[in-house]
């Protein structure tokens, strides 16, 4: 009788698998918060008074919008990135070169929109 | 040098969850974590049970989250780990006595890959070997270095979610004998690999090339696999 082979949540994100592993688990947490702001969004339409005006405020703030900046285009050029080593296998040696052009290009796109969002939110 | 070493420790017959106790041994930065656990075992503390043969990376009994990440005990060295040691025993297996682990599972998903060469053509007129080109035979060289190990398989998240899944290992032997030249079963391999827990459970997270000793690209050969499904074309 052994212990059981269930590897919990923390477990799995303890283990080092280095730059691929980092992106794998921000993509899901990037999938995870554009169905949130979607849910919320939703949500939002259908509540009225205070309680619908606090929802819309949350995800309307800027740094609610920094987040949800982050989750959309981290998954969308990760995505690609697989996409593209998905149908050329070929590729997939080069994989952490890959992943190096993807976070440059996010830090770039992404450090515009940060940017741009903030310098709205402070009214500027 | 004086190291301190924390290993995972599980006795089923005691124990009702796993602990960690922290030994202090002298070693040498060029030692290998296989010497520290033997010396620990001989000298220290009997009871410590691993698995070990050749003890030089070619039989994959070894294989252990050394530091958070899977590695050949008998391939690592000290000075590649620093001296704070954390050992455990990979994930995803039962544990059966401190970093032994059940591998049955893990060998199961290999033989669901039909691990042997499919040719029922008659033999070539000289009745001796089916030859092939040398070009032929490097098509699926990588995938001919696996020991398994299973130090890939127990880093994918994939399969520490889901035990069904194949795995990464059982992918790289079906690999092995898709693209041989010689063999007749790859449309029964892929048949079997499309399946639910085949290769649809690859989410590429990399971590079993990261970790593979053989330094095999495991996860070119999933995606070579996931296109032939596709394309239906071997080349």
């Amino acid at each position: 009788m052994g212990l059981t082979r269930n590897v919990g949540l923390m477990t799995a994100l303890r283990y080092k698998g280095q730059g691929p592993f980092l992106t794998y688990i921000l993509h899901r947490i990037g999938g995870l918060g554009m169905a949130v702001f979607i849910s919320v969004h939703l949500l939002a339409s259908f509540i009225s008074g205070p309680g619908g005006r606090l929802v819309n405020n949350i995800y309307q703030s800027w740094i609610f919008q920094i987040f949800i900046f982050f989750c959309v285009l981290f998954h969308a050029i990760n995505g690609l990135r697989i996409t593209i080593l998905d149908l050329f296998p070929k590729l997939i040696p080069y994989h952490r070169q890959a992943i190096t052009i993807e976070w440059v290009v996010f830090a770039a796109v992404y450090g515009f929109a940060v940017f741009t969002i903030i310098r709205t939110g402070l009214g500027g | 040098m004086e190291i301190t070493v924390k290993i995972f420790r599980y006795n089923p017959e005691k124990d009702t969850r796993g602990s960690y106790v922290t030994y202090k041994v002298d070693a040498d930065e060029n030692d290998r974590i296989l010497d520290v656990l033997e010396v620990i075992k001989g000298k220290v503390d009997g009871t410590l049970a691993f698995r070990r043969s050749c003890a030089h990376g070619v039989c994959g009994s070894d294989a252990m989250r050394i530091n958070g990440r899977n590695m050949l005990a008998c391939k690592t060295l000290i000075r590649d780990v620093g001296t704070n040691i954390t050992v455990e025993p990979v994930l995803g297996l039962k544990i059966q006595k401190d970093l032994i682990v059940d591998m049955e599972p893990f060998f199961d998903n290999y033989r669901k890959m039909l691990p042997y060469l499919i040719n029922d053509s008659p033999l070539p007129a000289d009745g001796r070997e089916r030859l092939q080109s040398p070009e032929d035979r490097a098509r699926f060289d990588e995938s001919t270095k696996c020991i398994l190990c299973a130090a890939c398989t127990t880093s994918c998240p994939s399969y520490w979610a889901n035990g069904e899944y194949y795995g990464p290992a059982a992918i790289v032997t079906a690999h092995r004998f898709i693209f041989d030249s010689r063999d007749e079963g790859a449309a029964e391999r892929l048949h079997i690999l499309s399946e639910t827990d085949g290769t649809v459970r690859c989410h590429t997270a990399y971590n079993c090339t990261e970790a593979c000793p053989r330094e095999i690209q495991i996860t070119k050969a999933i995606g070579e696999v996931k296109m032939a499904m596709v394309t239906g074309k071997l080349d």
